[in-house]
């Protein structure tokens, strides 16, 4: 197990030095902030001293290794907007996304995974017909249409909620739906087909044999064999969830990493870029390990291959 | 006796004053909302913002040393209520007002605007025009409490509209015994200006809060008790919250004005904010001395070629101007702008027979090609619709226009060195509605600027040796009338050489929730509205005419 886990956290050193070297270098080709910090009739004059104050005039490599050096010693940068440490702002607005995570997942959960077992038990039938749309709905209605779609609906036409930024409990139903939504439907297919496979199991069959009654049949031996890889799924759309919120951040003026994200990439705000997406990799990078080593010791089969 | 005359004097005052208070208290209400696309750096320290957020949150508790003309547009009179030029040209005088108060109770001096100017020109300044300040201002001098005299390195006559938040934010006056105090770092997290809002609270991503001072300002006195600005980046979102009412105003695009009309919100255009126009690039470089947009003759034929109504009112939703030319307004100083104006109605009206009469008369009866780079700055991109709509317009009289988009980000860099790749070209390109037309035109026409449309300093031709000493002329005439004419010619000389040709005059939208706010004027030319805030009246006070 030890050295699993050692070899999960070397891929994933790996994976983390190759991923702050690409947004290094792709995000210094998308252009320069000056360019958005000075007017359009600025003088030459104006803009080579603006470069030189943000310490953006020197070569490319060197700058990169003055970004490599200060990174081992955990100082990302700061943040050429907000004169702020990069890794600082990060962490001010990294709980404002977490306090959705948890009930965008439970959403999805609580609709996805009943609406994947009543799927499974009525194969081909009316209900698995009708959990398949919503499960195609789900993936496939983006969030921003949906956002706006429920801004409409709920906050403009009906008043019952607030159209958006972070506040009280009734703040959060709108973003929550919209990040549910999409894990609704992988939950439920995910479920589906784990129940569909697990059903035709021996031990199944067995149980049935035995005299247990269906509900305890589907609901306690079906059902926990078949959240195995919904576990799996759990660590994928939490690490979704933390990459993926900058629509819904946006759309909803939810001042959280996504929209820092948004912020960082529109303002060329190289620093902060570079730290949100290598916090964020690290983030997913410990899910995905929290995930596997949870995984590897329910099913012993991962850990010993 | 006496002594009994002057105890029930003073309580009369006092018991005056006491009742004065509350009413005054009483008198301001509610929060005004402002639900805003970007707070750009979202800091309350004037050196480490730009001009849109200067000109957004932070003009809302900071006052400018030179001001508004509120009626007019364009420069007026700030924490300076005047200032005046030596006559050698190299050093500007200005009165501060009497009575002026920072927010803790500090009077604001001429030692505060001294401290001020030199902080924006210090070295962790990101003002925008702090490598120009340091070069052009030789020292700054505090002549007493209200006077305060900037000397020049050489004569600055537009000094006063660059210290003006008309123009840009680098006027900002801090308070100079606060920061020295509690130091920078804490200025930034309990910042204090003189403006008729006071900073309660910056939540990063989300918020800016204030509230109003309860004394009298010159810039007017908040009709508001709070003032509260949000950051919302979906433009639908915005709109929605101010038709729930979370929102009381919400900055628009004008695609969304005709919806947000139809809502049943108010719709409030600020005239002259801004000028889309298309720019050709390299004209005069040997290399492209054969092609057709080489010619003067051509260039005009491609204005001639569109039909600016149509833009307006279809691109537009009717909601922009016919332009005057490049750079210049109703509110332009020194510029005889109704002449112009008329000028102008007559030069960009849309005749694609003179266009094609001219094309064929220069050499291209069949049209010509032509690469046209489509781009929109920031906060306006409703301009790749107007490039794609021009572009249609070109093809109609027989140019092939091949159109390439450019995201802004990706434009700048095309712009300078050697232009390599927009040599030849023509571009969408904005000019910001400021009432300095000189400054802007130096921008593009010197071969000293970046994009020096008209040469560079080995290729001068004379089109662009006479704009250098036009500009030359107009940074040191002191009289007035002179001054304008000189703005006049320079004017003419860059209309034509239709290098640089306007579309139209834009607008700044506004979507209004009439229950909520009162009506109110915005300020020509200036699209943000933090110098309005507190002009702003409550519904009840001033209710919007149906």
């Amino acid at each position: 197990m030890k050295r699993y886990i050692a070899r999960r956290l070397m891929q994933g050193a790996i994976l983390l030095c190759m991923v702050a070297t690409i947004v290094f270098f792709l995000g210094r080709l998308t252009g320069n902030p000056v360019d958005l910090m000075l007017p359009e009739d600025a003088t030459p004059e104006d803009r080579t001293a603006l470069i030189q104050t943000l310490g953006l005039d020197g070569p490319i490599l060197d700058q990169f290794a003055i970004f490599v050096g200060k990174a081992v010693h955990g100082d990302l940068g700061m943040s050429i907007r907000m004169k702020q440490p990069a890794v600082e702002a990060f962490f001010d607005r990294l709980p404002n996304t977490l306090v959705l995570i948890p009930w965008a997942i439970l959403l999805g959960m609580m609709l996805g995974i009943p609406l994947g077992v009543v799927a499974a038990l009525n194969r081909g039938g009316m209900l698995d017909r009708a959990a398949g749309t919503v499960a195609v709905l789900g993936v496939a209605m983006p969030s921003f249409w949906l956002g706006v779609l429920l801004i409409f609906v709920f906050s403009v036409e009906l008043g019952w909620l607030p159209s958006g930024r972070m506040g009280g409990p009734s703040h959060y139903v709108l973003p929550v739906i919209t990040l549910g939504t999409f894990l609704v439907a992988g939950f439920m297919r995910i479920t589906r087909s784990a129940m569909l496979e697990v059903m035709e199991s021996e031990f199944v069959k067995l149980a049935r044999i035995k005299g247990l009654s269906e509900a305890v049949v589907i609901w306690k031996h079906c059902l926990r064999n078949a959240l195995i890889p919904v576990l799996t799924l759990w660590g994928v759309f939490v690490g979704n969830l933390i990459t993926g919120a900058i629509v819904t951040e946006t759309v909803f003026a939810w001042p959280g990493i996504g929209r820092l994200t948004y912020e960082a990439v529109i303002y060329r705000d190289f620093p902060l870029l570079q730290a949100v997406i290598i916090l964020k990799s690290i983030l997913i990078l410990s899910i995905n390990l929290g995930v596997d080593i949870l995984y590897a010791y329910v099913d012993p089969r991962i850990r010993l291959a | 006796m006496l002594r009994h005359i002057v105890t029930t004097a003073a309580l009369a005052v006092a018991l005056v004053a006491a009742a004065m208070a509350p009413a005054q208290a009483q008198d301001q209400k509610g929060t005004l909302v402002f639900a805003v696309e970007s707070l750009g750096a979202q800091t309350l320290d004037p050196i480490l913002e730009g001009r849109p957020g200067n000109a957004v949150y932070q003009a809302a508790m900071y006052d400018s040393l030179v001001g508004f003309d509120f009626a007019k547009g364009g420069v007026g009179p700030g924490v300076a209520e005047r200032w005046e030029l030596s006559p050698d040209g190299l050093a500007w005088t200005f009165y501060l007002r009497p009575g002026q108060t920072f927010h803790n109770g500090d009077k604001l001096t001429a030692h505060d605007v001294k401290f001020s100017l030199e902080r924006q020109m210090g070295p962790g300044s990101l003002a925008a025009a702090a490598a120009t300040m340091r070069r052009t201002i030789k020292n700054i001098e505090v002549v007493d409490d209200l006077t305060v005299k900037v000397r020049t390195t050489s004569p600055q006559i537009g000094l006063p509209a660059g210290l003006s938040r008309a123009v840009a934010p680098e006027g900002a006056i801090m308070p100079k015994t606060y920061i020295e105090k509690v130091g920078e770092e804490e200025f930034r997290k309990k910042p204090i200006g003189s403006g008729p809002w006071k900073f309660v609270r910056n939540v990063p991503g989300d918020r800016i809060e204030f509230t109003a001072v309860t004394t009298p300002h010159w810039r007017g006195r908040p009709h508001f008790k709070d003032l509260h600005f949000l950051l919302v980046p979906e433009e639908s979102t915005r709109v929605a919250m101010v038709r729930t009412g979370e929102a009381g105003i919400a900055s628009i695009g004008p695609e969304t004005m005709l919806g947000a009309s139809r809502a049943g919100l108010e719709v409030l255009s600020v005239p002259g904010t801004m000028q889309a126009i298309f720019q050709f690039y390299g004209t005069w470089r040997p290399e492209v001395k054969d092609s057709p947009v080489a010619k003067v003759r051509v260039r005009q034929a491609l204005s001639l070629a569109i039909d600016r109504k149509q833009v307006i009112e279809h691109v537009m939703n009717g909601k922009a101007r016919m332009p005057h030319p490049f750079a210049t307004f109703g509110y332009t100083d020194f510029f005889s702008a109704e002449r112009w104006k008329k000028w102008a109605d007559e030069a960009y009206r849309y005749d694609p027979v003179l266009a094609k009469k001219i094309l064929a008369e220069e050499g291209y009866p069949n049209g010509f090609e032509l690469k046209f780079a489509n781009t929109a700055l920031p906060g306006t991109q409703f301009m790749i619709d107007i490039g794609t709509a021009i572009a249609d317009m070109w093809t109609k009289i027989g140019v092939k226009v091949t159109l390439k988009h450019y995201e802004w980000g990706s434009f700048p860099p095309l712009e300078r060195g050697d232009q390599a790749q927009l040599i030849g070209w023509a571009s969408m390109y904005r000019t910001a509605g400021r009432p300095d037309a000189p400054w802007r035109y130096n921008g593009g026409f010197s071969p000293e600027s970046t994009q020096r449309l008209f040469g560079d300093k080995d290729n001068c031709n004379e089109t662009c040796q006479e704009f250098v000493k036009t500009y030359r002329a107009l940074g040191s005439e002191l009289d007035r009338t002179k001054r304008t004419v000189l703005t006049d010619k320079m004017v003419e000389l860059v209309s034509n050489s239709w290098i640089v040709v306007p579309i139209l005059e834009g607008m700044g939208y506004y979507a209004i929730n009439t229950k909520k706010v009162g009506q109110f004027a915005p300020i020509a030319g200036r699209h943000e509205l933090g110098d309005v805030f507190e002009r702003i009246p409550r519904p009840e006070q001033k209710p919007w005419k149906k």
